[in-house]
């Protein structure tokens, strides 16, 4: 049995992990989007992979949580980290991977010169609200609105 | 972390661009469209960066915790000399890498795959340009009779056949090339810049972070493709067909294992304090990364075959599969293998036996021959370096050269026309001795 403290590894997101995101993502969601996944790493993969992190156990990926550094995002001039994708094996949920791999996506912002981290949580996810509030972060007066056309 | 970035001396820049423009003519046309493919993505610029706020400590080896060194002169000749021989290696594989994806960059059938592997082509200059600010930036007169300024020509003057590595010097065929080297060779690229990150030479371990960010692109730019064509075979189109896929992975897999060098080796780059391991422990590293995307592939291909399993019964029907059962008309034979760490190899220590891609021994030159003819691909077995390989093989088996001769053997003198502009030169470049099976090969990396 692994210890999961002392066995997880938090390392830089790459493209050997594409599996068992899509596995994971399954898991979570019940949909197989293996070509999602496949644009979605390519993407972060080319913009930076040393922000976006996974938590390995026994080399498979039991978490990810993907993000980048821009500037000038609804006038946010300033350069601001933005975590945009989370995901736990639901194995292993309740075991603080999403912390850790949350430290290290903070930290990893902090060091490309970032000094405002945002994300955006559907306020009906009130697990993942009170995950991102145990974070540090807190409410910000930037207010979402959205129109279907 | 900051990274300071810094271009060449104008005569070298100048160079450079002259390369570009005769090796990688497409690259206008990327900077051009770069916003179009890249959005909000910063801009490519021809420059060596150097990360800086690194550990200032040795990190291994007999000089551990001390200051890492500055300038290659402070350095013993031995360390330098290896060093330098890392450099001048790595250099040669980057401009390399180059010349082979162009033969073949106009095949691919995806706009997207194209601009993927233009883009990784104008990185792998970008690292070559970093080698050679390595080269000119410092002094190696006490280990090299050759200046650095000669040192730059000779590698701007390499073509195809005569760069230091061997998988440098084989022709691509088709876009499947591309996109496999990108995933295998790129791949020992990754492996070596990680290990280069604790240099005992501080410039050269403040150039990997940068190299390394830009490597992880290259490789995605070869597994994403593959996974879109294992799902298009599964679905019956022709483009390209998993036997194909194998193999170009046999023709590659055993190129990247050669590039860790010999598997007795590694241990005086440990020692000196230019890598942390061994050669034999990266390459199985390596080689074990290789079959984890190698299981992802057969996985999202038997999704796509059989569409209506759910995902732990498509874990399981993979499994058994793999152990030679048939399961719904799949069996072993449609997926993809790895090759075994001994198929066609000529270097290191397994160089020259006759073991097929699963492990088989062979006692025979011919009937080896033709299990090579039956796994390797059709265009690439009418290549110089296939026939090269053979010649050699039967030498080794007639008893006419040792195995380790006819590791150093390969490939010959080449006469190559200087292409750089400081030079007017044709010479005879001599790979053999910067590649000889010497169980301290130079790495490098595309």
């Amino acid at each position: 049995m692994p210890d999961l403290d002392e066995d997880i590894l938090i390392r830089p997101l790459s493209e050997v992990d594409i599996g068992d995101i899509v596995e994971i993502d399954e898991k979570q969601g019940g949909i197989y989007r293996p070509e999602v996944w496949e644009q979605r790493v390519g993407y972060y993969l080319r913009r930076d992979p040393e922000i976006s992190v996974v938590a390995s156990l026994e080399d498979r990926v039991i978490g990810f949580m993907l993000g980048e550094v821009r500037s000038g995002e609804f006038g946010l001039e300033e350069s601001t980290g933005w975590i945009e994708v989370l995901g736990v094996d639901p194995e292993f949920r309740g075991q603080s991977i999403g912390r850790r791999l949350g430290e290290q996506i903070l930290e990893r912002i902090k060091n490309r010169g970032a000094t405002t981290v945002r994300t955006l949580v559907d306020a009906g996810q009130e697990d993942l609200s009170g995950f991102f509030l145990a974070l540090g972060f807190e409410p910000a007066p930037l207010k979402p609105y959205v129109r279907t056309l | 972390m900051t990274t300071a970035a810094t271009t060449l001396p104008g005569k070298f820049h100048d160079a450079v661009i002259r390369w570009q423009e005769t090796y990688l003519s497409d690259f206008d046309f990327l900077v051009d469209n770069w916003e179009k493919y890249f959005p909000n993505d910063q801009r490519f610029r021809l420059c060596a960066y150097r990360e800086q706020g690194i550990c200032g400590e040795i990190e291994c080896g007999e000089l551990e915790g001390q200051p890492k060194f500055t300038q290659a002169c402070d350095m013993d000749p031995k360390r330098a000399h290896q060093l330098l021989g890392a450099i001048r290696a790595q250099a040669s594989t980057e401009f390399g890498s180059i010349q082979q994806h162009r033969l073949t960059l106009a095949r691919a059938q995806h706009e997207q795959d194209q601009m993927w592997v233009l883009r990784m082509m104008a990185e792998e200059l970008r690292h070559g340009y970093q080698m050679l600010h390595l080269l000119l930036d410092d002094d190696w007169s006490h280990v090299s009779e050759i200046s650095s300024a000669d040192m730059v020509e000779e590698i701007l003057s390499m073509t195809t056949g005569s760069h230091v590595l061997g998988a440098f010097n084989i022709d691509f065929d088709s876009f499947v090339d591309n996109v496999v080297f990108c995933a295998l060779i790129d791949r020992v690229g990754k492996f070596q810049l990680a290990m280069q990150q604790v240099s005992a030479y501080k410039p050269m371990a403040e150039s990997m972070p940068p190299m390394l960010r830009e490597e992880a692109f290259h490789l995605a730019t070869g597994v994403v493709p593959m996974r879109r064509w294992v799902t298009q075979a599964a679905q019956g189109e022709v483009y390209v067909t998993m036997e194909g896929l194998q193999r170009a992975w046999n023709k590659w897999l055993p190129r990247g294992l050669e590039m860790f060098g010999d598997e007795r080796g590694g241990g005086t780059n440990v020692r000196l304090g230019l890598k942390p391991m061994k050669n034999k422990e990266a390459q199985e590293g390596y080689y074990k990364e290789c079959g984890k995307v190698l299981r992802d592939l057969n996985m999202r291909y038997l999704r796509a075959r059989l569409p209506k399993l759910s995902r732990n019964e498509a874990i399981r029907a993979l499994d058994r599969i793999l152990e030679g059962e048939v399961v719904q008309g799949v069996g072993r034979e449609a997926l993809l293998h790895l090759p075994d760490q001994r198929f066609y190899r000529r270097r290191g220590l397994p160089a020259f036996e006759m073991i097929g891609t699963q492990g088989e021994v062979f006692e025979d030159v011919a009937a080896y021959t033709q299990h090579l003819s039956e796994t390797l691909p059709e265009s690439y077995r009418a290549s110089a370096d296939f026939r090269g390989y053979v010649d050699l093989l039967r030498q080794v088996n007639g008893g006419e050269v040792t195995a380790h001769e006819a590791s150093s053997r390969a490939p010959a003198l080449r006469r190559v026309g200087g292409s750089c502009p400081c030079s007017k030169s044709v010479r005879w470049v001599v790979d053999s001795p910067a590649e000889s099976s010497s169980l301290e090969t130079p790495l490098a990396t595309p």
